[in-house]
């Protein structure tokens, strides 16, 4: 007499698939949030080709170089530069005359110019920037 | 006689769950690639008193190699005003922050001119950068 083997239904255990899942999308949106996106917002008027210059405002000229900061040609050590632009912006009550340009020369490295820029405008500074115009000169 | 009412079994097919979240998984897979630059090498600069920007309406790179990228994809600086101008349109004030994240050792030679585009276009800057530890 033969007996006849009953046959079991092997599956795979198909409720934790939806755990594995879910699992995996809180990982990927996770991965997905890690870059940083805070930092400061700044304010910079809209750029014009020639500015228009004010002879009644004294603007406060900056120049930046690699490491240091030139304030109306004077150059001075980031510390003694905060001190200095605070100083000459105190007195200043329009807007106009809050302006300071902003000069880079051509190997100024971005964190050096945010860290003066900061400054400025943490000094309640108005920043314009001054930036050379390119001239194609043929020479024959 | 009583006759018994049989009792149906009312389970969720647990079967399908795996299919549904796999689905959601890649929708919000696709969504975040969308306006993705997470593939480009730039480290930020440091500073303090950071801020999250309340809106993001575009989004510019300037990565180690120089290269200016718009929402993840290669642009020339040249024509990087006319993009922004089409991208933020005629959103009001508030609603037009651009994103810039530039390498800390990126030259004013390489950045100044994006951020000139920028102002151009008349968006409002927002630097993003990497709060400065106290070293003390």
């Amino acid at each position: 007499m033969k007996l006849k083997r009953t046959k079991l239904l092997v599956e795979p255990p198909a409720s934790a698939t939806s755990d594995i899942a879910f699992i995996l999308i809180v990982f990927f949106l996770v991965c997905a949030s890690v870059e940083p996106d805070k930092g400061r917002a700044q304010v910079l008027p809209r750029a014009e080709p020639e500015p228009q210059k004010d002879k009644q405002s004294q603007t406060i000229d900056v120049e930046l170089t690699r490491n240091a900061v030139i304030l109306n040609g004077n150059p001075l050590p980031p510390e003694t530069f905060r001190k200095s632009i605070v100083l000459k912006l105190a007195d200043k009550t329009r807007d106009e005359d809050k302006i300071v340009a902003v000069k880079s020369r051509k190997e100024v490295p971005y964190s050096h110019w945010m860290t003066v820029t900061g400054i400025i405008e943490d000094s309640g500074g108005i920043i314009t920037l001054q930036l050379e115009e390119e001239r194609t000169v043929q020479v024959k | 006689m009583i006759v018994r009412r049989k009792k149906l079994d009312a389970s969720v097919p647990a079967m399908a769950m795996g299919d549904i979240a796999f689905l959601l998984l890649i929708f919000f897979v696709i969504l975040a690639r969308a306006r993705d630059d997470s593939h480009l090498q730039w480290k930020p600069a440091t500073g303090q008193e950071l801020t999250r920007p309340t809106t993001m309406n575009a989004s510019v790179v300037v990565d180690k190699y120089n290269v200016t990228y718009l929402n993840g994809r290669e642009i020339p600086v040249g024509t990087l005003a006319e993009e922004l101008k089409v991208l933020l349109g005629e959103n009001p004030a508030g609603r037009r922050t651009v994103m810039m994240k530039v390498h800390h050792e990126v030259t004013a030679v390489y950045f100044e001119p994006v951020i000139e585009a920028v102002s151009e276009a008349g968006g409002e800057l927002h630097h993003i950068l990497e709060e400065e530890k106290n070293q003390r």
